[in-house]
């Protein structure tokens, strides 16, 4: 060992000796803080950890992807008896969802608005001629 | 315990009402105990390793909590030899995400001069709260003026050089465990150190606690 190791380990020496001092000088609140803390992370290891049944058997996955496919299939498949509603209205599934997401509309339509809808629906009924 | 053994614990779980499984079992008092006990070993020393990197109470004590609980949470069944460097790096990353939002912060608030952050309000309020009964004022202040040179010097380090030089000398961890706690070769956690012990050296010189 050289005599510059030497000054190194009396210098580590100090440096610990007044670490150590440093850590006895906390004073007790933070001690008590510190205790608090300590309590409050063991109670988390007192308390039964409960699980999931279907995570017990590592099932969460699968049920969510099965859930995910069967609103695919209510929202695009077409009732028995009825045309898509792509055929029918040339509007996609996905749009009606954006209409029913919409709050705007929504806000719209509960509004009162209804007596425009019903003229607009008359005027179709009777005709080109009534419009003009 | 062996995997098979682990398999077999799985498999033979009781399932209780509601469609949970209670995996509670009769050694959680005992885990309780040892780790009461590792936490209570640790706590002073790892306050000491935070507030030297975050320089503020609150913080460095969120830090320590928060290692705790996730200690306790994720790997309180592992062997009780893993705990302290598995600590001590739960620890580092809490203290390295709080540095890392304390750095976005500023730079939030530099765009915000006339905001004032009230957490500065706290201030750093160095170890000299509480004094010992035991030492002489002068004693005292010479310990405090000392420790205060010793904490600036410490906080000015980078962070890895900081964080080898705490585990070693405060904690007296050895080579191989620090270098479990930093995610490092021994190496490295040699290099970090003596180049730690170098910068104090410079800046301190010699100094007389």
């Amino acid at each position: 060992m050289t005599s510059n190791d030497e000054e190194l380990d009396d210098f580590e020496q100090r440096t610990r000796a007044l670490l150590q001092e440093s850590v006895s000088r906390i004073d007790g609140r933070l001690r008590s803080r510190l205790n608090q803390a300590r309590h409050a992370a063991l109670a988390e290891l007192e308390r039964p950890r409960r699980t999931s049944f279907w995570r017990s058997f590592g099932l969460a996955p699968a049920a969510g992807v099965v859930a995910a496919l069967a609103l695919a299939v209510v929202l695009w498949a077409p009732r028995p008896g009825q045309m898509s509603p792509v055929a029918e209205g040339g509007s996609s599934a996905v749009e009606d969802l954006d209409l029913v997401a919409d709050g705007e509309t929504f806000d719209l339509i509960q509004q009162g608005d209804g007596g425009f809808y019903e003229w607009a629906v008359a005027q179709a009924d009777a005709g080109p001629e009534a419009t003009s | 315990m062996s995997a098979f053994a682990t398999l077999a614990s799985v498999y033979n779980t009781p399932v209780a009402m509601h469609g949970d499984v209670d995996i509670t079992d009769s050694n959680t008092t005992t885990d309780s105990r040892a780790l009461n006990q590792f936490l209570a070993s640790v706590e002073l020393k790892a306050f000491k390793i935070a507030q030297s990197a975050l320089r503020h109470e609150h913080d460095a004590l969120d830090a320590v909590q928060d290692a705790m609980l996730q200690l306790t949470r994720a790997y309180a069944d592992r062997p009780a030899e893993e705990w302290r460097p598995l600590f001590y790096r739960i620890l580092e990353n809490r203290i390295r995400d709080m540095q890392r939002r304390r750095t976005v912060r500023a730079r939030i608030m530099a765009w915000l001069p006339a905001h004032r952050d009230e957490d500065d309000e706290d201030g750093f309020d160095p170890i000299s709260q509480a004094p010992s009964e035991e030492v002489t004022p002068t004693r005292r202040l010479e310990l405090d003026e000392a420790m205060t040179a010793l904490e600036e010097a410490l906080h000015d380090l980078p962070n890895r050089q900081r964080q080898a030089f705490l585990l070693r000398n405060l904690e007296g961890m050895d080579v191989a465990q620090v270098a479990a706690a930093m995610g490092c070769s021994e190496g490295s956690v040699k290099t970090h150190h003596f180049r730690a012990l170098k910068a104090l050296r410079a800046r301190l010189g010699e100094f007389s606690p």
